[in-house]
């Protein structure tokens, strides 16, 4: 059973992350098309903003690992 | 002459990283009944492994039942009589059964943490010697070593520091934030070590790493940012009731997703090419041993490749640490003026007439 609810939470944190940094990264390249002068500034603040869903998504994972290893069982 | 030290090079590359695979047949062959220990190659261990896979037992030191021991390794500790393997790997009391209270052992883990914090400091003081001597000063930087020092430092102090905290105050908190990226960075590289161990893929080393950038962020905070803690300026009295409790849970959700996130990260990388190069061993089983060499091959290249992104994840992650890092401190040691909406309407004016 919690290999099973490993399995699917892990589907669903790949899906939810691959959709934000995905959102991320049009919008930024949208912008530095528009304006390439301000393509650094672009980039550190779409790191920025990847990185806070990669550590929401990255606790998921670890929540996963941990339905699936049996720890505190 | 360049030859000759690329050549040697090359052989102590291929030595380094395929000597333990080649020696691995006549390893001791453990209890152990799974071909490869996927956890074992992520966890902390009491020994710490070397080149051909000899392995090296660290000493023991843990307060237990209130008496300190000391011993040369887990062996002796057991030798002692004293103590006996528990069920989960671990020593624990012999007559209590009871595990170590308070475990001071030096582990695998704290030695690479050691290393990567010996060789920050040597590049550090070789760097600045050089400095003190005028060359990079005077002349142009000289050396592989004092190039990529200044290349990172100047990385960290512009693209870092500048850039995320007030300009009158960031300089105070460069060398912290040069020793952190340092640090992580080789703990980090040191997980691509095929025997080796990420220290950061310990919680322990990460959750360190991150009380010490809150202990820095909170100590440097001005009154600005404990006003915006405990009374945020600018919202009604009833606002505050849910938003106090909020911010200040906030301060202590940031370093823990500062930790969770190096830890998981590092902790992934080694796991999933453990568990790649694991599908040699569930092929064969599987279809035989024809097919299941022959997809190695694929499973190699697969590997090879996921080398390369945990080696630029290896610095990603240090320069993501350190980024963060920057902007929690620039965050709590800014002094806002109130009216900054104001000035900013201002400074678009003036730019507008500019370009005009």
């Amino acid at each position: 059973m919690s290999f099973i609810a490993a399995g699917f939470g892990a589907g669903i944190i790949a899906l939810a992350a691959a959709f934000g940094i995905g959102m991320i990264g049009k919008s930024s390249v949208e912008s530095i098309a528009r304006q390439p002068e301000a393509a650094g500034d672009i980039r550190g603040a779409m790191l920025l903003t990847a990185v806070f869903i990669e550590g929401v998504a990255l606790i998921g994972a670890i929540v996963c690992i941990i339905l699936a290893l049996g720890i505190g069982q | 002459m360049i030859y000759v030290v690329r050549r040697a090079l090359a052989t102590l590359f291929f030595l380094i990283v395929f000597g333990p695979v080649l020696l691995a047949s006549n390893a001791d062959t453990e209890q152990n009944s799974a071909p490869i220990d996927v956890m074992g190659k992520v966890t902390d261990h009491d020994y710490f492994e070397l080149i051909f896979g000899a392995k090296v037992y660290l000493p023991r030191m843990f307060y237990s039942g209130g008496e300190w021991y000391f011993f040369r390794d887990t062996y002796s500790a057991l030798d002692s009589g004293e103590f006996v393997r528990g069920e989960e790997g671990g020593i624990v009391r012999a007559d209590t059964g009871e595990s170590i209270a308070f475990d001071l052992s030096i582990t695998s883990h704290l030695i690479y943490l050691w290393l990567s914090l010996i060789l920050t400091v040597f590049i550090t003081f070789m760097a600045g010697r050089k400095y003190k001597k005028g060359i990079g000063r005077d002349s142009e930087p000289k050396g592989a070593l004092l190039n990529i020092f200044e290349t990172l430092f100047v990385f960290i102090r512009d693209q870092i520091a500048k850039e995320f905290m007030p300009k009158d105050k960031y300089e105070k908190f460069v060398p912290f934030l040069f020793t952190i990226f340092m640090c992580i960075a080789f703990m980090n590289l040191f997980g691509l070590l095929p025997w080796a161990a990420a220290a950061t893929a310990n919680l322990t080393v990460t959750a360190t790493l991150a009380i010490i950038t809150f202990l820095v962020t909170q100590l440097n905070g001005t009154k600005d940012h404990w006003k915006h803690v405990f009374v945020f300026p600018g919202v009604p009295k009833w606002a505050l009731i849910i938003l106090t409790p909020v911010e200040i849970l906030g301060l202590f959700t940031k370093p823990f997703a500062l930790a969770i996130r190096l830890f998981a990260n590092m902790l992934s990388g080694k796991i999933m090419i453990v568990c790649i190069l694991g599908l040699i061993f569930v092929f064969t089983e599987l279809f035989g041993a024809a097919i299941g060499v022959t997809s190695g091959v694929f499973w190699v290249l697969l590997t090879v490749a996921l080398y390369f992104l945990k080696a630029l994840v290896a610095l990603i992650q240090a320069y993501v640490f350190t980024l963060l890092s920057s902007v929690f401190i620039g965050m709590a040691i800014e002094e806002h003026n109130h009216d900054h909406e104001d000035s900013s309407v201002a400074n678009a004016k003036d730019v507008a007439l500019q370009n005009h």
